[in-house]
């Protein structure tokens, strides 16, 4: 699998670390009524079958933090941004 | 306080002369690059366009957007990844470099000096590319990596920063790799014959 880096360019997965689900929002609130967001936010995981937004670090490389779309089923990579989207 | 002396980092590993093939002319040509003046820049938040301006008035160079370098004066600035870049100076050695950029860029980067950190290696000659092609899975043919190209990437696992200068390429290592990344090196030039300069 290779994954090319908006920065860098078409690279090895080795050169990648996994940094989990970009899909999971972190709550605003700190308030015990979040807690139930809190459990999905730390918790609670989808496990599509398809299309999933992930990040992955380019540990070895830029170290920019990646988002990337990528179908769990056949491991195509569809999309990849950076996670800071220019900001 | 007595001055600190710049040491090679290779020094009691590589010895000068001509290894592995003894055919003909040697394949590649490896170079020490001692005492560079070496330092990162870090942007600092919403500056890029002052610092860019900056950089442009103080050293005559256009930071790049993306893996390849700008040649100011006496400064090579390579771009490392977004916001960051890696500088190299000859004219500038050692940490003179760093006291330089953090002197011209207060306020608008965040400056490191790496010159005791980072080994450089300059590997030219005709059989460069095959000899970097067994570590490095990057593509280096010249029409797409073309001079002052650059990639932030690893050969054996080693971390490696490699840029394009001419027809010559730049390998900047950790100083702790040297020896290690010299053992790579000279086993994977050793079918074309490789000359260690000092």
């Amino acid at each position: 699998m290779r994954i090319t880096c908006p920065y860098c360019g078409p690279r090895n997965l080795e050169e990648f670390t996994y940094r989990g689900d970009a899909t999971v929002k972190r709550p605003d609130s700190l308030d015990e009524s979040a807690t139930e967001a809190w459990v999905d936010y730390v918790y609670l995981r989808k496990n599509p079958a398809g299309l999933h937004k992930e990040f992955w670090q380019h540990t070895a490389g830029c170290h920019a933090w990646l988002e990337v779309t990528r179908d769990t089923t056949t491991h195509e990579i569809v999309a990849v941004e950076l996670a800071s989207k220019g900001r | 306080m007595s001055d600190l002396q710049s040491l090679s980092a290779l020094d009691g590993v590589s010895a000068a002369g001509r290894f592995g093939n003894p055919d003909g002319n040697a394949g590649v040509t490896l170079t020490e690059r001692a005492s560079l003046g070496l330092a990162t820049l870090e942007v600092r938040k919403d500056q890029a366009v002052a610092l860019a301006e900056r950089v442009q008035a103080a050293y005559g160079a256009a930071l790049p957007r993306g893996p390849i370098s700008a040649n100011g004066t006496g400064v090579r600035f390579i771009g490392i990844a977004p916001g960051q870049w890696f500088a190299v100076s000859e004219t500038l050695p050692n940490e003179a470099l760093a006291d330089d950029l953090a002197t011209k860029l207060h306020g608008l980067a965040s400056v490191a000096d790496h010159s005791s950190g980072r080994a450089v290696m300059r590997l030219e000659g005709p059989a460069v590319r095959e000899v970097l092609a067994k570590g490095l899975a990057v593509d280096i043919d010249s029409r797409v990596f073309l001079d002052g190209a650059a990639a932030v990437t690893s050969i054996g696992h080693m971390g490696v920063l490699v840029w394009r200068d001419g027809e010559a390429f730049d390998l900047a290592v950790f100083r702790s790799f040297a020896s290690s990344f010299y053992g790579w090196l000279r086993a994977s030039a050793a079918e074309f014959g490789i000359d260690v300069v000092t």
